[in-house]
C-alpha cells in the first residue's frame, strides 16, 4: 500500500500553481492537485490513482477563509471543513451547510481535509453534492483564463468527475444566506457515524398562509451525482404540511432516481426506499424550523 | 519439594492482599501512552530490506509461469521469491489436519484470492511494490467453489487434487439417549440460521523482521507474534530447520483477538533473507492484504438446529447440524474453531442429551483461523436465539424459561453431555442481579407503551457459559496435533532483593504484566512499583504458550504461585539455619521470614536473597545460592478425549447474563442498542478493571459480528471487502457504554479461585442483541436468522410484511 512514483510541487501563490498545472498539462504530464489527501491519499496508496505529478495547495495561504459578502457566505477552498465546522457564521448564516459538515467523516478527517476538496471530489455520497444543489450554490474556479464560476447543476458531472479543467483550481465556493424564514433540514442514513452515507436529504421550504412554498429537495448517496428532485418537490408546493403528503413526495423522490447505486452496504432497492424514508423526515423536520 | 498455590487470595503469604483483586494501575501503559513501547514497525536492524507479497487476483488457478526476471533487474530490488523456492525450501504447515495444510506461497495452484505467489525484498516497501508490477504471472484459471453446497457438488473442482473431496471432516457426536429425549419430548423446534465471516481486527496488523543465519543455518523472528514458542516451532517444521535453531523475539503487539496467527509473511520473510544472504528482512502485512488473506476471517456457518421441550418448558435435548465453511484448507486452526463449543454446548442448561453433526468443507474463500472466543459466539447465538423460540411458542418468558433449566450451584463440579467439566456457578444469582440492574420489570412496560405506539422495541436476556483455560487435548477430536500448553516464568531475587519476573509472552493489551507484578508484589510484601516483568525470546523464555483460550491470566497465577513458593520454601530453610530454628517454625508473611510465635524473630526477604548470594558460607550445607525459581503451571486433571470427543478440556466455566434493549427503525431497518447490562462471574476478579476492560472490549467486538462486520464474497469468489469502509468495526459510536456488575465465585481448581475471562463478552453480546431484535419484530411475524442484522437485511424482512 505505498503510492507509484511521483514528482511532488508545492506552490506558493495561487498564480504559480495555475502557471505550474498550465505547464504540466502543456508538457503531457498527468499532474493532479492535492489539498487535505482525505481522499487522493488513500487512492494514491491502493495505486487507484497513479499521477506523474502532485501539486500540493497546502502552502497557499490566500484561500483559507470564511467570510460574508453581500448575501452571500464565501468559503475558501483550503479552509478545513474543521473550520466550517466551528464557524458561527456558518452556523447562524448558512445553517444547513453547516449542519451538513458535521456529517462528513469523522473529527481528525474535518481536519485536515479541505472544503474544497470535499466539492472537487465529487463522491456520490458526499454531503456538500446535496447543499451544493438544495442551495444552488457556486464554485468559483480560476485557470490559465482568469476565472469562472459554475453554479452546482453544471457542477457536477458524474460519478467523481466535475467540470473543473486539468489546469484550473477550485478557489471557493459560494452560498446564499439562508433566509429567515426559511425551514431547512439534513438527514442521511449510514452503517457508522461518520462514513460516507447509504442515502441522504436535504430539504429547505416556506410556510406561506399555511401551505408549503419553495420546496426544494436534494438527494446523495445513491446515483452517481446529488440531484434535486423536482418531482417530489411540486407533490409538497403549495400543499398543507402533513405527514400523508410528505410520504407522497417521499414516493415520488424514490421514483425519480435513476437506477440507484448498489454496494455491499446496501442494495438499489433498499437505497430508493431509503430516499423516500428520509425525503419524507425531512420535510417534517423543516416544516418544524419553520414554525 | 511440592509446592502449595494459594486457593483464595487471602491464602497469600500477606496480612491483607494490597494489589491483588484492586484496580491497580497498569505497569503497561506508561510505555504505550507515550508512544515509547516497541511495536515491530519500529524495529530497524542495519541492512534490513524491506518485503512486498504479490497475491493472486484469481479465487482457483494452476499456475502455468511465473517469470520474475524484470523484477529481478530493479534497482534496489535484493531478492525475489517464487514457488521454485519454496518447492526447495519448504514443507506443508503442519498445523492443519493430514492432507489440508498448504505452503506459505502457491507452488503449483492458487486456491483463494491474496495467496501470494511472489514476494520481492528491495531498499524499501516503495520499491518492492514498484517491482512487484513487474512480476508476469500466467495462470489456467479453474473453476471456484464459493460455498459448501457448491464444494459438496457430485462433481466440483476439487481444492486439494490428492484428496476425495472437498469435505475436510464429517462426523456426528452424540451424547446420551438422543433418540428417546426427542421422542419423548412435547415440543422440538427446530430452525435454520447462518452466520456470516467475521474475523479478528486488531489496530495492527501482522509484521516481522526476519535473519536468517547463513553460518549456523539458523533463523531469528522478531514480530508481532501471540504465541512465540509455538510460532518457532511451526517455522522450524515448515522451513526445515531443527527446532532449536529458530529463535522467536516476540514484540508487543497493538492487539491480536487470534489473528496474529497467519505465519505466511514470517515464512516469506525469512527466506527472502535467506536468498538475500542473510540481509534482515523486515514484513509488515497492510490492511488490504489483512482483510484479505491475513488471519482475519472465521466461523462461516450454516446451522441448523433442534431443541426438544418438555410442556413445562424443561429444556432436554439439543441437536446442532453445523456445515462449516472453513475456505481454501485447513491451515490455521479454523477446525479448531467448531470443536471448541464441545466446552459448552448446552451452555448453563440441565440439557441432558445431545447431537453435534459437524462437517467442515472447503471452498476458495480464505482460510480461516482463530478468533477470540473460538467458536462459542455463534453456537451460543444458536441455542440462546432456539431457547427464545420455544419461550415464545410457550408464552414463557425469556427469563422464566433460562432460570428453570440452570445447572444448580450444588450441582457443581457439573459435567455436561458434551464430556467438559464445569467447576463452579452461581447462574441464578447472576440471573436476579442483571434482572435487578437493569429493572428488568420497567423494560417489559416500556416495551408494551412502545408497541402501543407501532415501535419496534425489543429486550434480548442472554446467558452463556464462558470455558476458560483450554488445554491440549480440547482439539485432537478435530485432526489437529495436541500441543501442550504450558505457562512457566522465572522469578528472581537479586542480591538488593530487587524483583525480576520472566515470562515468554509479550505485550498484546490484556495487562498480564501488571498481573505478574500484583501477584510478585503481594506474596513478598514489596511494593508492586518494584517489581519489574520483563520478556524472554523463545531461545532462552521457560516453556510457555502465551495468549490464548481465556487462559493465561489463570495460567500465569499459578507458574508465579508455583515460583514464588519454591522461592518461599528456599528462604524457610536458609531463615531457618540463620535464625537457628527449625523450617517448620518459619513462615513468609508480609515479606518477612518470621519465626512462629517469636515476635521480632525476622528477616526481609531481601535480606534472605542478599544472605544467600553473599555468603555462602553462612548457607546449610547443600544449599544452591539461587534465590530464585522457575514454574511452569499446567491445569490439572485434564484427560483423553473418547471416542465422543468427550474430555474435561478447559478448566474453568465462567458465567454471564446480558440483558440488552433494542429499537428497530421499521422504516429503515436500523438497530439502535439503548441499554446494555451485563453481570459476569469469572470467579476472583484479581484485577477488576482488567476484567471491565475484557467484558467491554468483547461486547465492542459481539456488536460487530452481530451489527456491523462480514466479509462478503461475489459468487465468482472474488472478496467484495478490502477496507476498513467495507469491513465495518464498530466504533464508540455504535458500542454502548455497558452498565456492569460482578459476582464472585471462585473457582475452586485455580490459583487464587479466577476462571477464564477474556472471551466471555463477545460469546452473548451477539445472541443478545440478535435476541432482543428478535423480540422487537416477532410481533410483526417475522425473525432474522442471519448475522449481521444490517439495515438491508433487517429492512428486507421487514418489507415482507408492510
Ligand atoms: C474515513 C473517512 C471518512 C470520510 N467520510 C466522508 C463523508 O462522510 N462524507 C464526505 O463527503 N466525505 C468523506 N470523506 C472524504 C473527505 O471528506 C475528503 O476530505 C474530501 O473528500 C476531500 O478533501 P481533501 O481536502 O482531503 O482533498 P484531497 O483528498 O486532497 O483531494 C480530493 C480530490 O479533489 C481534488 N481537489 C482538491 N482540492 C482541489 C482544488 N482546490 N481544486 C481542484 N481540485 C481539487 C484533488 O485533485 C482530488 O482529486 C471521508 C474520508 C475518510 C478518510
Amino acid at each position: 500500500m505505498k503510492p507509484a512514483p511521483f514528482d511532488y510541487y508545492a506552490p506558493e501563490t495561487l498564480e504559480q500553481a495555475v502557471a505550474l498545472l498550465e505547464k504540466l498539462e502543456n508538457e503531457d504530464v498527468d499532474a493532479k492537485i492535492i489539498a487535505g489527501g482525505q481522499s487522493l491519499m488513500p487512492m494514491l496508496n491502493l495505486r487507484m490513482a497513479r499521477p506523474d505529478a502532485l501539486v500540493d495547495l497546502g502552502k497557499i495561504k490566500t484561500l483559507d477563509y470564511i467570510r460574508q459578502e453581500n448575501g452571500t457566505i464565501v468559503i475558501g477552498a483550503m479552509t478545513s471543513k474543521r473550520a466550517a465546522e466551528d464557524s458561527t457564521l456558518l452556523r447562524d448564516r448558512q445553517p444547513l451547510l453547516h449542519a451538513a459538515t458535521g456529517h462528513i467523516g469523522h473529527r481528525q478527517i474535518r481536519n485536515q481535509g479541505t472544503v474544497g476538496g470535499s466539492f472537487a471530489h465529487a463522491d456520490p455520497a458526499a454531503e456538500y453534492g446535496a447543499v451544493a444543489q438544495a442551495l444552488g450554490m457556486e464554485m468559483v474556479v480560476v485557470g490559465p483564463d482568469g476565472e469562472r464560476i459554475i453554479p452546482a447543476d453544471e457542477f457536477y458531472l458524474s460519478f467523481l468527475t466535475t467540470d473543473i479543467d486539468a489546469t484550473e483550481v477550485l478557489t471557493e465556493v459560494r452560498a446564499p444566506i439562508m433566509p429567515d424564514n426559511t425551514g431547512w433540514a439534513f438527514q442521511e442514513v449510514c452503517r457508522r457515524k461518520g462514513d460516507l452515507a447509504m442515502a441522504g436529504t436535504a430539504v429547505t421550504l416556506r410556510l406561506e398562509a399555511g401551505s408549503c412554498a419553495e420546496v426544494v429537495i436534494a438527494v446523495f448517496g445513491v446515483n452517481a451525482t446529488a440531484a434535486r428532485l423536482p418531482e417530489a418537490e411540486q407533490v409538497v408546493n403549495g400543499q398543507a404540511p402533513g405527514e400523508a403528503i410528505f410520504a407522497q413526495a417521499g414516493e415520488a423522490a424514490a421514483a425519480a432516481l435513476d437506477e440507484p447505486i448498489a454496494d455491499v452496504h446496501a442494495t438499489a432497492d433498499y437505497r430508493r426506499s431509503l430516499i423516500a424514508t428520509l425525503v419524507k423526515r425531512c420535510l417534517a423536520e423543516a416544516v418544524e424550523r419553520c414554525a | 519439594m511440592t509446592s502449595t498455590i494459594p486457593k483464595l487470595p487471602q491464602d497469600m503469604p500477606v496480612t491483607s492482599p494490597r494489589y491483588v483483586g484492586k484496580e491497580v494501575k497498569r505497569i503497561e501503559d506508561p510505555g504505550l501512552v507515550t508512544g515509547r513501547t516497541e511495536f515491530i514497525d519500529n524495529l530497524k536492524l542495519p541492512g534490513m530490506a524491506h518485503a512486498a507479497i504479490l497475491r493472486t487476483p484469481h479465487p482457483h488457478a494452476r499456475i502455468i509461469r511465473v517469470d520474475a526476471s524484470a523484477a529481478e533487474q530493479l534497482p534496489g530490488v535484493v531478492a525475489v521469491l517464487t514457488g521454485e523456492d519454496i518447492k526447495r525450501w519448504c514443507n506443508v504447515g503442519a498445523t492443519s489436519p493430514e492432507g489440508w495444510g498448504s505452503t506459505p506461497m502457491a507452488v503449483e495452484k492458487v486456491r483463494f484470492v491474496g495467496e501470494p505467489v511472489a514476494a520481492v525484498a528491495a531498499i524499501s516497501r516503495y520499491v518492492a511494490e514498484d517491482a512487484l508490477e513487474l512480476i508476469e504471472v500466467e495462470y489456467e484459471l479453474l473453476e471456484a467453489v464459493t460455498n459448501p453446497e457448491e464444494a459438496q457438488a457430485p462433481n466440483a473442482p476439487k481444492l486439494f487434487e490428492h484428496n476425495a473431496s472437498n469435505v475436510i471432516l464429517d462426523r456426528n457426536y452424540t451424547w446420551g439417549d438422543v433418540d428417546r429425549v426427542f421422542a419423548e419430548a412435547d415440543h422440538v423446534y427446530t430452525e435454520k440460521f447462518r452466520w456470516n465471516r467475521v474475523g479478528a481486527n486488531p489496530m495492527e496488523t501482522s509484521g516481522c523482521v526476519c535473519q536468517w543465519d547463513v553460518v549456523n543455518n539458523s533463523l531469528t523472528c522478531y514480530g508481532s507474534y501471540q504465541t512465540p514458542g509455538f510460532i518457532a516451532l511451526g517455522r522450524a517444521a515448515s522451513l526445515n530447520l531443527p527446532s532449536n535453531r529458530v529463535k522467536v523475539v516476540a514484540h508487543p503487539h497493538g492487539g491480536s483477538f487470534g489473528g496474529k496467527g497467519g505465519p505466511r509473511g514470517t515464512d516469506i520473510a525469512a527466506l527472502l533473507s535467506r536468498k538475500a544472504d542473510g540481509k534482515p528482512v523486515k514484513y509488515i502485512e497492510d490492511r488490504v492484504e489483512y482483510l484479505l488473506a491475513g488471519a482475519g476471517q472465521s466461523w462461516d456457518r450454516y446451522y441448523q438446529a433442534s431443541l426438544a421441550v418438555k410442556a413445562d418448558g424443561t429444556l432436554v435435548g439439543l441437536k446442532v447440524n453445523l456445515v462449516d465453511d472453513q475456505g481454501a484448507g485447513a491451515e490455521g486452526y479454523g477446525t479448531i474453531s467448531a470443536a471448541k463449543p464441545l466446552a459448552a454446548f448446552t451452555g448453563c442448561y440441565t440439557i441432558e442429551a445431545a447431537q453435534y453433526d459437524l462437517k467442515l468443507v472447503a471452498t476458495n474463500r480464505a482460510p480461516t483461523y482463530p478468533y477470540r472466543g473460538y467458536g462459542p459466539p455463534p453456537h451460543n447465538f444458536v441455542l440462546e436465539s432456539m431457547v427464545d423460540i420455544a419461550a415464545r411458542d410457550l408464552g414463557m418468558d425469556a427469563a422464566q424459561i433460562r432460570r428453570m433449566n440452570y445447572i444448580a450451584p450444588d450441582q457443581f463440579p457439573y459435567t455436561i453431555p458434551s464430556g467438559n467439566e464445569y467447576d463452579s456457578g452461581r447462574y441464578e444469582v447472576v440471573l436476579d442481579k442483571v434482572i435487578a440492574m437493569a429493572n428488568y420489570r420497567e423494560m417489559r412496560e416500556l416495551q408494551v407503551k412502545a408497541r402501543t405506539e407501532g415501535r419496534l422495541l425489543g429486550i434480548g436476556i442472554v446467558n452463556t457459559v464462558e470455558p476458560g483455560v483450554f488445554d491440549w487435548n480440547a482439539y485432537s477430536t478435530v485432526g489437529v496435533p495436541g500441543v501442550g500448553v504450558p505457562e512457566g516464568v522465572k522469578v528472581s531475587i537479586d542480591i538488593l532483593g530487587q524483583i525480576t519476573v520472566t515470562v515468554g509472552f509479550a505485550l498484546e493489551g490484556q495487562g498480564q504484566y501488571t498481573l505478574a507484578a500484583q501477584l510478585v508484589a503481594d506474596y513478598f510484601g514489596v511494593e508492586m512499583e518494584s517489581v519489574r516483568v520483563t520478556y524472554a525470546s523463545t531461545d532462552i523464555a521457560p516453556p510457555h504458550f502465551g495468549h490464548g483460550g481465556s487462559r493465561l491470566g489463570v495460567a500465569i497465577s499459578g507458574a508465579i504461585m508455583g515460583a514464588c513458593n519454591k522461592i518461599e520454601e528456599k528462604f524457610r530453610l536458609v531463615s531457618a539455619a540463620l535464625m537457628q530454628c527449625e523450617p517448620e517454625q518459619i513462615e513468609l508473611m508480609d515479606g518477612h521470614l518470621r519465626v512462629k510465635g517469636m515476635p521480632g524473630a525476622e528477616m526481609h526477604i531481601a535480606q534472605v536473597a542478599g544472605t544467600m548470594l553473599g555468603r555462602s558460607d553462612l548457607l546449610p550445607p547443600g544449599m544452591e545460592p539461587c534465590p530464585e525459581a522457575s514454574f511452569v503451571w499446567t491445569a490439572p486433571d485434564r484427560n483423553e478425549p473418547d471416542e465422543q470427543g468427550r474430555c474435561k478440556s478447559y478448566l474453568t466455566a465462567a458465567n454471564a447474563c446480558h440483558i440488552a434493549m433494542v429499537e428497530v427503525d421499521r422504516d429503515t431497518g436500523v438497530t439502535d442498542v439503548l441499554k446494555y447490562f451485563i453481570v459476569d462471574d469469572c470467579g476472583t476478579r484479581l484485577n477488576p478493571a482488567t476484567v471491565e476492560g475484557q467484558i467491554q472490549g468483547g461486547v465492542a467486538q459481539g456488536v460487530g459480528a452481530v451489527l456491523y462486520e462480514e466479509y462478503v464474497y461475489a459468487a465468482d469468489g472474488q472478496p467484495l471487502v478490502s477496507l476498513f469502509s467495507d469491513y465495518l468495526l464498530p466504533g464508540i459510536h455504535e458500542v454502548p457504554m455497558t452498565e456492569k456488575g460482578a459476582l464472585e465465585t471462585p473457582s475452586p481448581v485455580t490459583p487464587l479461585g479466577a476462571k477464564g475471562c477474556g472471551e466471555g463478552a463477545i460469546h452473548t453480546t451477539p445472541a443478545t442483541i440478535m435476541c432482543a431484535i428478535n423480540d422487537a419484530i416477532h410481533p410483526l411475524g417475522i425473525q432474522i436468522t442471519e448475522t449481521p442484522a444490517s439495515p438491508n437485511r433487517l429492512w428486507q424482512l421487514l418489507q415482507e410484511v408492510r
